[in-house]
């Protein structure tokens, strides 16, 4: 992809089949938050194509990509990502709403029982830990039942402990929904955990 | 979703920009709304005051008798009426004495608009009225006791009846000002004139029905009696006011309007800019929405619903804010008005409301609107940049409504202008000179300390962004600075024009040979007078050899009519010559100089011959020199003023004024019966009331001046605000490392201070502009140079902005820095 006459991405090609989970791992500036970019469809890349479950991101517009991201993609953000404004609670159902979901609050209530934070519902962001804080996003982001998930290093704001549980919790419920998960970190340790791994170098697929 | 803008709403609430937000549109609708109410009342109770002229709302009058149906016909529609009859007539005392006088018979509900006064002794404490003199009964003027010898309680005749003094007759709401050629008054009750006799057919008398009642009952009745005048009967609707009263208000209602147009604007920017830091803050938040799925016709409606709350609220509030805002003016100084104030309507709130609206739409929604453009990508790249190009659109579309809303709510072009040009100048100016002083900064500060090169480090970095800071700091002050020299110059015109020692009597009817004795007696009293003034009672004629029409109508301008002359070697002081030329001392020449509202009205410009007739006598005269008059002086003025040489064979009066206090009116009596065949003319009571009003008149302006300010303030708050998360960033970090609080606090100080230094410097410059074009222009003022603007420009920019600057940064040295860093 180029960005002026920076090309980022060159001439990368691979597959991630349903309920897989890949890691995307290399050093800082190798491409690896611009390959989620695309993938997620949060961008568009000036040449190729991103295609899931039979949809070109590249044919639509923002706005559908927007109606897409809300059907079928979950986040997880390394700085969480969550709307300060909200409680952890309506952080949870606000995809839901966006999906146009009838019974969002009680979904949202189940996924924050399921990330144990039953008991701080109506706490604001800032009232929670960073881990608390991933968690609230973890449960935002399997609430809508996406049918791929994306995480961008998401332990990267955390303690190795807290990250830890973060990464088990995150394998967990990936298992139990049986989404496809698409792990971006620089963690090899946590890389290692993924049945794939895809190495970027200077915006090349070096080795799988 | 609702929820969520419900919450974003609340959230944004306590972050502090939506308060800004919603308090420059409360303001701006609450400043709007309420000087509209204030301006509407205080224009319906001048109205209600030009009736109290007339003692009615509608008056037919006539030298004839009028129909008896039509005061049936006005009762049966609701409307209340009076009648009354003037006419000259001798009035007896005794044997021997007697006098000719003014005579007004009042049927017994008159007045129905205004205040019938009188006092229990001549020339004593004015006391109000309930009604008129009841049958056998008649009041007379204070001069008469003197002239008649006679006392309260006491008989006059009137013809052929006999009447008891009840009182000393003061004043009536519509005896009008032209005291000229009448007699003192005496009033009496409408159903003796039968019995008096002295009214037959042929007497020069004027009739006159009094109608007064609510607006649209005599709006009809009007609409139903005009096709029915006959041939010298004509309806009267407006009073003749007092010149000095009408033009304080119509100025201060310029004010009031120029004030309400800044609020416009300084709203405006408030808003623009407080929305504009709301937009930069959220597009974060907008990136998440979008990255979990909403799309931009989602966030939109998010936005727009939240700004839809924002603006019914702030509607809201502010109609209650500018109804408190005219209240709070009516109920300090209501009792003392002597005007009553009308209802305002609800047309104020409809401007206050739509003043909301364009802001939030012209201000406030292009820099939200973008926010639905906002990549998603941002949830993974936090330093993607924003798009702020389309910025110079938003600054033209706001420049756009703003005058638009300006015009509509001023309805006056010349005003709008003089605001719009001194804005551009101040931001065009502005631009350029802070940009350059902006980038000039470093080479000054390289070698001063490190609290110097900290501020002017940051002064430079920032630059653009702080040229733009500087230009709205500067347009706000400008505008306050306006404000203040408009009312500075408004209040001292005021001041000067009605000085403590303002003649407030008039000695008219003074002959030649009493002229020196006369000063002599008021010189023993030690009163001072103005010149004696010789006055001919002529006509005029014809002008050019035609003659000019020879009707009473006096609607019609162009007639033949009676003026007032004098004579003049020089141009009378306070006479402004506008064309022309005034003649040589001594000329011989047949010339005339005419006051020009006179000359215009005849249609008679320098150059023309105009017939006159003094006496039996025509004589014709060129038309030398037009000459403009303070008609609020208080001086004697004349339209016609002839070299000596022309006027000297005519048999002459003189007239003066002089000022006479409260204490010394008694004196008053001892004069008349010295001098009987003087008149004089009372106005203190007149110039008392200017007073009073014009007092309350400033009491108004500058409870609007200090709303302004509020406004202004806040736009600089909004302003500060602005810029305060970037310096809030770099502090905190600066901090973090290690730096001094004063360190901190004193860059933040010298960075503010230079801006706000560079926003008064420019800020003057544009005042001055709009000022001038204004006061030439709009106002109809003498444009005054000012020199105290430029060190109180100065300071009030470094001071305010420097202050507000430091005051909203503080945060940054009273919390750790990595609180500020997280929250930013």
């Amino acid at each position: 992809m180029a960005g002026g006459e920076l090309e980022i991405l060159k001439g990368i090609s691979l597959e991630i089949k349903s309920g897989e989970a890949a890691a995307v791992v290399g050093a800082s500036g190798s491409g690896k938050s611009t390959l989620l970019g695309l993938l997620a469809g949060l961008d568009c890349a000036t040449a190729g194509n991103v295609i899931i479950n039979d949809v070109d991101l590249g044919s639509l517009d923002e706005d559908g990509r927007a109606r897409f991201r809300a059907r079928n993609v979950g986040f997880v953000f390394q700085s969480f990502q969550l709307l300060p404004a909200l409680t952890a609670l309506e952080n949870v159902m606000l995809p839901l709403e966006l999906q146009g979901s009838s019974d969002a609050e009680s979904l949202a209530r189940h996924y924050l029982e399921r990330v144990e934070l039953g008991d701080r519902m109506g706490h604001y962001p800032l009232q929670l830990s960073g881990g608390e804080q991933q968690r609230v996003a973890l449960a935002r982001a399997f609430a809508s039942k996406p049918a791929i998930l994306f995480a961008d290093e998401p332990t990267g704001n955390l303690d190795t402990e807290t990250g830890q549980r973060i990464i088990e919790l995150l394998f967990e419920l990936n298992r139990e929904e049986g989404t496809t998960l698409v792990l971006v970190t620089h963690d090899l340790v946590l890389a290692g955990r993924c049945e794939r791994r895809l190495r970027l170098d200077s915006g090349r697929l070096v080795a799988e | 979703m609702s929820v969520t803008a419900r919450r974003m709403l609340a959230r944004d609430w306590r972050g502090g920009e939506l308060g800004i937000l919603l308090a420059a549109l409360v303001l701006s609708v609450g400043v709007v709304s309420g000087i509209s109410a204030f301006t509407t009342r205080l224009q319906s109770a001048l109205e209600q005051e030009s009736h109290r002229f007339l003692a009615a709302d509608m008056v037919v009058r006539s030298s004839r008798g009028l129909p008896a149906e039509w005061l049936q016909r006005a009762a049966a529609q609701g409307l209340t009426h009076a009648e009354t009859l003037q006419f000259p007539s001798m009035v007896y005392a005794g044997e021997d004495k007697m006098y000719l006088a003014s005579v007004k018979a009042v049927s017994d509900s008159y007045p129905l608009r205004g205040e019938l006064t009188a006092s229990d002794v001549p020339f004593g404490e004015v006391q109000l009225a309930q009604r008129g003199p009841l049958p056998g009964e008649v009041w007379l003027d204070s001069r008469l006791f003197p002239l008649l010898g006679v006392a309260i309680g006491e008989t006059v005749g009137i013809g052929e009846r006999e009447f008891v003094i009840a009182a000393a007759a003061r004043t009536e709401p519509d005896q009008g000002t032209s005291f000229y050629g009448f007699g003192p008054r005496v009033i009496m009750h409408y159903g003796d004139i039968e019995s008096t006799a002295v009214v037959q057919p042929g007497s020069r008398v004027e009739y006159r029905q009094l109608y007064a009642g609510a607006q649209d009952a005599v709006d009809t009745f009007d609409r139903w009696l005009e096709p029915l005048l006959a041939d010298g009967q004509s309806v009267v609707k407006v009073g003749e006011g007092q010149p000095g009263i009408d033009s304080a208000l119509e100025r201060a209602e310029g004010f009031l309007l120029l004030s309400g147009s800044l609020a416009v604007v300084l709203a405006g920017v408030a808003v623009a800019l407080a929305a504009r830091r709301f937009s930069e803050r959220h597009h974060d938040y907008v990136a998440i929405l979008k990255s979990l799925g909403a799309s931009s016709q989602r966030v939109n409606r998010l936005y727009g619903t939240s700004l839809m709350i924002l603006g019914g609220v702030a509607t809201g509030l502010g109609c209650v804010l500018g109804w408190s805002l005219q209240a709070v003016f009516f109920v300090l100084f209501g009792d003392q008005l002597p005007l009553e104030p009308g209802a305002a309507g609800v047309r104020p709130y409809a401007i206050g409301a739509t003043t909301a609206m364009t802001c939030l739409l012209c201000f406030a929604w292009p820099p939200l609107r973008r926010l639905g453009g906002t990549s998603p990508l941002r949830v993974l790249r936090r330093d993607m940049p924003l798009e702020s190009r389309r910025a110079v659109t938003d600054y033209l579309l706001g420049l756009g409504a703003i005058s638009l809303l300006m015009w509509w709510y001023s309805q006056d072009l010349a005003l709008t202008m003089a605001v719009l040009a001194g804005l551009l100048l101040t931001a065009g100016l502005g631009f350029c000179l802070a940009l350059l002083l902006l980038r000039g900064g470093r080479l000054v500060g390289m070698s001063a300390g490190s609290i110097w090169r900290l501020a002017l480090s940051g002064l430079q970095r920032r630059g653009a962004a702080n040229a733009l800071q500087v230009v709205i700091f500067a347009m706000a002050i400008m505008l306050l600075l306006m404000l203040l020299l408009v009312r500075t110059s408004l209040i001292d015109e005021w001041q000067t024009q009605l000085p403590d020692d303002v003649p407030n009597h008039f000695m008219v009817n003074v002959v030649a040979d009493e002229v020196q004795a006369i000063e002599a007696t008021l010189r023993g009293k030690s009163i001072k007078t103005q010149p004696f003034f010789p006055m001919i009672r002529g006509r005029i004629m014809a002008v050019n050899g035609t003659n000019l029409p020879a009707t009473q109508d006096v609607k019609e301008n162009r007639r033949q009519r009676e003026v007032n002359f004098t004579w003049s070697e020089q141009l009378p002081p306070d006479n402004l010559l506008v064309s022309g030329q005034w003649w040589e001392p001594g000329t011989q020449e047949a010339v005339v100089s005419l006051e020009d509202e006179f000359a215009d009205r005849m249609d008679i410009s320098v150059g023309d011959t105009v017939t006159f007739l003094v006496g039996a006598e025509p004589f014709d005269a060129r038309v030398s020199s037009v000459r403009q008059l303070d008609w609020q002086s208080m001086q004697p003025n004349f339209y016609l003023v002839f070299p000596p040489a022309l006027l000297t064979e005519f048999p002459a009066t003189f007239m003066t004024s002089f000022h006479l206090g409260r204490s010394e009116k008694r004196f008053l009596n001892e004069f008349i019966r010295e001098f009987p065949t003087v008149t004089v003319v009372e106005m203190d009571a007149v110039i008392e009331q200017i007073r009073t009003i014009i007092n309350q008149v400033t009491a108004a302006i500058n409870l609007v001046l200090a709303v302004i300010l509020g406004a202004g303030v806040l736009v600089l708050v909004a302003g500060v605000q602005a810029s305060v998360d970037a310096r809030m960033q770099e502090s905190a970090i600066l901090r973090a490392l290690g730096a001094s609080r004063q360190l901190i606090l004193g860059g933040l100080l010298i960075e503010f201070v230079t801006m706000g230094l560079f926003a008064g410097l420019l800020a003057v410059v544009g005042a001055e502009l709009s000022v001038y074009i204004l006061q030439t222009r709009a106002m109809d003022m003498v444009y005054t140079p000012a020199p105290w603007i430029w060190p109180t420009g100065l300071a009030f920019g470094a001071l305010l902005v420097g202050g507000l600057g430091v005051y909203c940064c503080r945060r940054v040295v009273l919390v750790s820095p990595l609180v500020v860093l997280r929250d930013i």
